[in-house]
């Protein structure tokens, strides 16, 4: 019997920005099962990343109800929504974002900061990460010493070391040549084959379709329904 | 402490400005040291030396400068809890070239033969006190000032009289060291200005010097002095040695008020510094605030690891400005004495936790607005966010 990771009614995020009033996304409906590994593709400034920021509870909806992982975020605190990211989701991004001042090994151990595992367990799961991703052997590494697809697979790294159920990706091979692209995308199939990782990535690499178990569209704020598709997508 | 690691981390993020922020900050708290040190020796903590503690100075109330009758000395010596009265008168004059500070030292005619019962803190052999007490024309100096003049016992020196109309042409009779506080001083035996000024309304008495019997009879004895010359026409102004010492400072303006005025320009100086460093510092990582935010971090950690950054540096460049402070307080012990606070002039206990807590409490000023800014920036306007 399948569990519904994420179930999204009627979201809308409406912002105002330099006076235009911008609805980033209008009454999206979504649905995704435990072990899902769900695409959404989308022309840029369709809304993508605003549905997949809503999902991590890094933004608040304007309206709509959204509930992820069984918890309603709507109704959580600041606080709430920062422990529940901590344990529930682990996020990557486009540009990486590691800590230049930190080793890969320390990077990956900073989400383990917020657990109570003791500094010997820490390390031993983050080492352990590094070397699901491919990368024992860079663990002193500083960023500035990795190329862009191993800075990309420490992140990814950092996002699974809680464990969480559901990993958020957003454009995670936008950065990178297409043989790292290839290895990243490579690596979170297995993670959702082998690890049984709920994936929701925001793409734009046609690549990337190979690996999806579900591909959504989004067309200037509008996600469409299941098996839609833009009339002029290519 | 799970977290230090990353609070050293990011304070050496950028070194070189990293130094400098703890160099200004080390120079700006040495001095702030030296200031409070000084201001803490003088009005706080400051105690009279233990030979001190039993010495009262009866002067005119109105000024030093004006004389007291000599026969003060018999009514003061009737106070009860007075042990011995000296008579003591500052000369003035000139040795040798006046344009040369270092030739300008104390020379004060005395009573001779009570000089070593007041100031039982003197040491000298007992040959050289009888021949000071003996030679009317005889003085003693102390072993620094006789150093840096090449003065032996039996030299002849002459002082060019300015405030008295004749000059002082006198003997060292001896040469003396104290336990307690050791300044440069002449003293010449007071037979000479009563020879010199026999029957001359001038031959008065500049101050008295009062030894009490137990320290507990000074408050006492100070009272009842100035009781007993109010009416007078040379009303009284009496106080401990300690007291005295510290009233020449009045002369050069409110100490404490230019003292606190500097210590507080010194701390505003430097908590703008570091305001501005940390607000660099963490502007250049808003990005990284909300990556932590969103691998879970609460915005209450995220402010408290920059705030604790701060206060790192901070806390570095205070040790450091302590430090170099009590450097400077040891270079101006072995200067020369100006106060007899400076001879002791230390970073105390209460000056040094005064100085961790304003180097702490400059740390969290300086960052508490751009650390408040940063975690409460929105996650997504923090990942965009492009210095």
């Amino acid at each position: 019997m399948s569990e519904t990771v994420i179930r999204t009614h009627g979201l809308t995020k409406e912002f105002v920005r330099d006076e235009f009033h911008v609805v980033a996304l209008k009454d999206a409906e979504m649905e995704v099962q435990r072990g899902e590994f769900v695409e959404l593709m989308g022309p840029s400034g369709s809304g993508k990343s605003t549905l997949l920021h809503l999902v991590a509870a890094m933004d608040r909806p304007t309206r709509g109800e959204l509930e992820v992982m069984g918890f309603k975020l709507n109704g959580l605190s600041d606080s709430e929504i920062a422990k529940w990211r901590n344990r529930h989701v682990g996020f990557v991004f486009q540009s990486f974002n590691l800590i230049p001042v930190l080793t890969a090994l320390e990077n990956v151990e900073l989400p383990l900061k917020l657990t109570h595992l003791k500094r010997g367990e820490r390390v031993q799961h983050a080492a352990t990460a590094l070397k699901l991703v491919g990368l024992e052997d860079r663990m002193g590494h500083y960023p500035r010493q990795l190329s862009g697809g191993q800075e990309q697979r420490v992140a990814i790294a950092r996002a699974i070391v809680t464990d969480p159920d559901l990993l958020l990706c957003d454009e995670p091979t936008g950065n990178l040549d297409a043989k790292s692209a290839q290895e990243v995308l490579t690596l979170l199939g297995r993670l959702n084959k082998e690890y049984g990782k709920t994936i929701v990535m925001v793409t734009h690499d046609p690549h990337a379709a190979h690996y999806a178990t579900k591909i959504r569209y989004i067309d200037k704020g509008e996600l469409l329904p299941d098996g839609g598709k833009p009339e002029d997508w290519n | 402490m799970k977290y230090l690691p990353l609070i050293v981390k990011n304070c050496l993020r950028n070194r070189r400005r990293s130094v400098l922020t703890i160099a200004s900050l080390a120079i700006s708290l040495c001095l702030l040291g030296v200031m409070m040190a000084l201001y803490y020796a003088l009005f706080i903590g400051g105690q009279p030396a233990k030979a001190q503690a039993r010495r009262v100075v009866v002067r005119h109330k109105v000024s030093i400068v004006f004389p007291m009758p000599l026969y003060y000395r018999e009514k003061i010596a009737q106070v009860p809890g007075v042990e011995e009265v000296m008579v003591w008168q500052w000369f003035g004059g000139v040795y040798k070239d006046s344009r040369d500070q270092r030739n300008f030292f104390a020379r004060l005619g005395v009573e001779a033969d009570k000089l070593f019962k007041v100031y039982q803190d003197y040491q000298l052999p007992d040959e050289q006190k009888k021949a000071f007490i003996q030679d009317p024309a005889g003085c003693v100096v102390n072993k620094a000032l006789a150093e840096r003049h090449g003065f032996k016992v039996g030299d002849k020196i002459l002082i060019k009289g300015d405030i008295f109309p004749f000059d002082l042409d006198l003997t060292v009779r001896g040469i003396y060291t104290s336990s307690d506080f050791d300044d440069d001083s002449l003293w010449f035996n007071f037979k000479y200005l009563e020879n010199a000024l026999r029957n001359s309304s001038r031959l008065s008495a500049g101050t008295f010097t009062i030894l009490a019997k137990t320290p507990e009879d000074v408050p006492s004895i100070c009272r009842t002095v100035d009781e007993m010359f109010a009416n007078s026409t040379a009303p009284t102004k009496t106080e401990s040695e300690y007291a005295f010492g510290l009233s020449f400072l009045s002369f050069l303006g409110n100490i404490k008020v230019i003292l606190m005025s500097i210590c507080g320009a010194v701390t505003f100086t430097i908590l703008l510094i570091s305001a501005n460093t940390m607000a660099m510092s963490v502007r250049e990582r808003v990005r990284e605030v909300g990556v932590l935010r969103t691998l879970g971090f609460q915005k209450s950690t995220i402010l408290w690891l920059i705030l604790a950054e701060s206060a790192l540096i901070s806390l570095v460049g205070g040790a450091l400005g302590v430090l170099i402070a009590q450097g400077l307080c040891a270079a101006i012990r072995q200067g020369p004495a100006i106060l007899q606070q400076t001879k002791t002039l230390t970073i105390e206990g209460p000056v040094f936790a005064a100085l961790v807590g304003i180097s702490m409490l400059i740390g969290v000023l300086s960052a508490i607005v751009p650390a408040w800014s940063a975690s409460r920036e929105n996650i997504i306007d923090a990942l965009r966010f492009t210095d």
